[in-house]
């Protein structure tokens, strides 16, 4: 069973999942590559590429614009795809600003956009920048240019940050915060949001106290102002749900062998399962190669001090390719059914077309069955 | 006990990732390990440092962990409540006001809010007195990734320079003014032999200088030492694959060489952690890391 291959040609949406530093945006863009490589018009939308990647991808700044990637880099890489492939790097703040420009009322929009908390929403409110991330997904997958997305994600710990991110602005923007707040704010903000306005109650009082009167104020004002986002924007969080859960969408579960990671690959992996979505494949990336057996028993007929430093070497080696392979093993069993792919830890980084393209053939391999395992510790492809 | 001159607050930052939580646990194991008191403090992180050591993770109340090595998990929820509770001391009033989870969504909002408790929490530690001497001969801690990091360390000034005075602007005073004492707190960079690490971890050191903080030393971590020469690589050209491993054994020492020689320019010692080759780190490998590290501190390397 090739998973990933079959995702690519089939669904109209990708999205890489997973904790920090696994290697989300390196492999969202390989998907990309192999997407437009099996025929289909592809993007990938990456958040906080690393600086060499980004340039990799044709990509020298921000700005929610997608760029054709290179046709002369990828022939300088000897990559020959069958279909157009671009990238875009995501613009949380100019996201949001979008957003907000689309959905408040005139009279209240430059009010949201110059208050300070609205600078910190990023910030402060949990999923805010998973839930900006799915909202542009839904509207580059709406505009129907591409036939395949794949969006990368920002570092999640839990799998709930990433799921209920849509649900979680919708209640944070929702008619309760606005109530409670409002109760005194209100009077307050006929009176142009004086300190009076807060101080009716317990509450309120006791909060002037730890941060002050003036902070309270502004910040009922922007919670305010937020409330009057209109009826679109909660559609369209209900939109972005649906797409989430739908068909159309698979989700690829990024981890690495470590054993901090695997424990929250595996929980991640059971929330997205309880969440019912279609998850194609956990991908094990950095996966340490070994050096087997007939390679290692070439040093023994060198010369000291080469051969003893050379035995080190390789058992070093070999400790973090068993190391991994365990790791390898116990994910799979947590997983299974769900398949599970490996790549392997390549020598430097993965930043530029080339290596892209040779961690992607691991993607689109079969699924790593049992016995092949050590096979999957052998050397990436020098 | 004698005290070694070194500040009692040892603030260990670098990028994520890079070993921070590793360092900590170590260099807080070789403290306990010479007879002082060490806390074990970390910020919110679920107490990971403190389970690569072997004990269940640290949670938001102090536990000895052994000897006389403690450890504690700080938390914005649990070092609020403190931070309130120390001002308006009822617990009606707090439950009322601070477990609303209104108060809780909207408590978020406040720039550095969590921030300003949980280094309070810090501070505070720092100042814990038992009979007639300072409860804590070390408090080492496991500091967020570096942009966090920076943000953390400078909430007392930012709050200085925003506040009008009153309670909050005279917490922030006594806090930033153990921060910036040498005496007391010493901050140490851990970065890795690449060059992105290397370079932010120059950044971060200009960061701290510019917040008044001293660099007591960077820590190169998962460092490679020098194996084979040149010519031993070459000698192996008709065996591609081991080769190929000789080879990208000397660019990682090469790399360690590079990147101590610029981490160098910081006027700080550099102390090399050599890259541990084990599936899993256990006491015993982080025992023989924190040895390696408090001997470099001391200068006994
Ligand atoms: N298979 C691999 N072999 C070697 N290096 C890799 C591999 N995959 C990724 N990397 C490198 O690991 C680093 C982190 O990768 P990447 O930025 O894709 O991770 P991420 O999961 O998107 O991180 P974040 O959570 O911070 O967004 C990059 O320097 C990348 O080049
Ligand atoms: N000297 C070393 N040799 C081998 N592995 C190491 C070494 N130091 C750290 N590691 C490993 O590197 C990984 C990251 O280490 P650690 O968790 O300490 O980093 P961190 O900076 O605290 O990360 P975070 O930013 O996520 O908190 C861990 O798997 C750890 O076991
Ligand atoms: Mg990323
Ligand atoms: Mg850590």
């Amino acid at each position: 069973m090739r998973p990933l291959a079959e995702a690519l040609r089939s669904r109209g949406v990708v999205v890489c999942v997973g904790p920090g530093g696994v290697g989300k945006t390196t492999l969202a863009a390989a998907l990309a590559l192999q997407g437009a490589a099996l025929g289909r018009n592809s993007l990938v939308c990456t958040i906080d590429p690393a600086r060499r990647l980004a340039s990799a991808l044709g990509l020298a700044e921000l700005g929610n614009l997608a760029r054709p990637i290179s046709a002369a880099e990828l022939r300088a890489a000897d990559i020959r795809l069958a279909a157009p492939v671009e990238a875009m790097m995501l613009d949380m703040k100019q996201s949001w600003d979008e957003l907000i420009a689309r959905s408040a009322p005139p009279q209240q929009r430059d009010r949201i956009l110059a208050n300070r908390f609205y600078q910190s929403l990023s910030s402060a409110l949990a999923g805010s920048q998973e839930y900006i991330a799915l909202e542009k997904l839904w509207e580059l997958h709406a505009s129907g240019k591409h036939q395949l997305v794949v969006l990368d994600t920002p570092p999640t710990a839990h799998a709930r940050d990433f799921l209920d991110a849509p649900a979680r602005v919708i209640d944070f923007l929702g008619t309760d915060t606005a109530k409670w707040l409002l109760k005194p704010a209100l009077r307050g903000a006929k009176l142009g949001f004086r300190l009076v306005g807060l101080g009716g109650n317990l509450i309120s009082r006791t909060l002037s106290g730890i941060v002050g009167g003036q902070t309270l104020a502004d910040l009922a004002a922007f919670l305010l102002a937020m409330s009057s986002l209109n009826d679109e924007f909660q559609e369209r969080a209900r939109a972005v749900s649906a797409l989430l859960a739908s068909e159309e969408t698979v989700v690829v579960l990024v981890t690495g062998p470590a054993a901090e990671r695997r424990e929250e690959a595996v929980r991640f992996h059971q929330s997205l399962l309880e969440q019912h979505l279609n998850v194609a494949a956990v991908v094990v990336n950095q996966v340490h190669a070994g050096v087997g057996p007939e390679e290692a028993a070439a040093s023994t007929r060198l010369p000291e001090p080469l051969r003893g430093k050379l035995e080190r070497t390789i058992s070093e080696a070999n400790s973090l390719a068993q190391a991994d392979a365990h790791g390898v093993r116990v994910l799979r069993e947590a997983v299974a059914p769900t398949p599970l792919l490996t790549v392997p830890r390549f020598p430097g980084e993965v930043h530029d077309l080339g290596a892209l393209w040779r961690a992607g053939a691991y993607l689109v391999a079969d699924a790593t069955p049992r016995e092949t395992l050590a096979a999957a510790a052998a050397a990436p492809g020098a | 006990m004698t005290q070694l001159p070194r500040p009692r607050l040892l603030v260990i930052t670098g990028k994520g990732g890079v070993g921070k939580s590793t360092v900590s646990a170590a260099l807080a194991l070789a403290l306990a390990r010479t007879g002082q008191r060490t806390l074990l403090c970390e910020v919110n992180s679920g107490g990971g440092a403190t389970a690569l050591l072997g004990y269940p993770r640290a949670g938001p109340e102090l536990s000895r962990l052994d000897g006389e090595l403690w450890s504690v998990d700080v938390r914005p929820a649990e070092a609020m409540r403190e931070y309130v509770l120390s001002k308006i001391r009822f617990q009606r009033v707090y439950r009322t006001v601070f477990e609303n989870p209104l108060v809780r969504a909207f408590l978020r909002f406040i720039p550095s809010l969590a921030e300003t408790v949980m280094l309070g929490k810090v501070c505070w530690h720092l100042r814990e007195t038992d009979g007639p001497r300072k409860r804590w001969d070390a408090v080492v801690l496991d500091a967020p990734a570096t942009g966090h990091a920076l943000t953390f360390l400078g909430v007392p000034q930012v709050l200085l320079d925003t506040l009008p005075p009153g309670t909050m602007a005279e917490e922030a005073s006594w806090m930033r003014d153990m921060l910036v004492d040498p005496k007391v707190t010493g901050a140490l960079v851990v970065a890795l032999p690449e060059e992105l690490p290397v370079l932010e971890s120059m950044e971060l050191a200009a960061g701290l200088r510019a917040r008044h903080l001293a660099l007591l030393a960077v820590v190169l971590n998962q460092a490679t030492a020098p194996r084979f020469l040149p010519e031993e690589v070459k000698a192996l050209a008709a065996l591609p694959r081991l080769q190929a491993l000789a080879r990208g054994h000397a660019e990682e020492a090469e790399r360690t060489q590079d990147a101590a020689s610029r981490l160098g320019t910081l006027g700080a010692p550099v102390l090399e952690l050599p890259r541990l080759y084990q599936g899993t780190m256990d006491q015993a490998a982080v025992a023989g890391l924190g040895a390696t590290l408090l001997a470099g501190l001391e200068g006994r390397t």
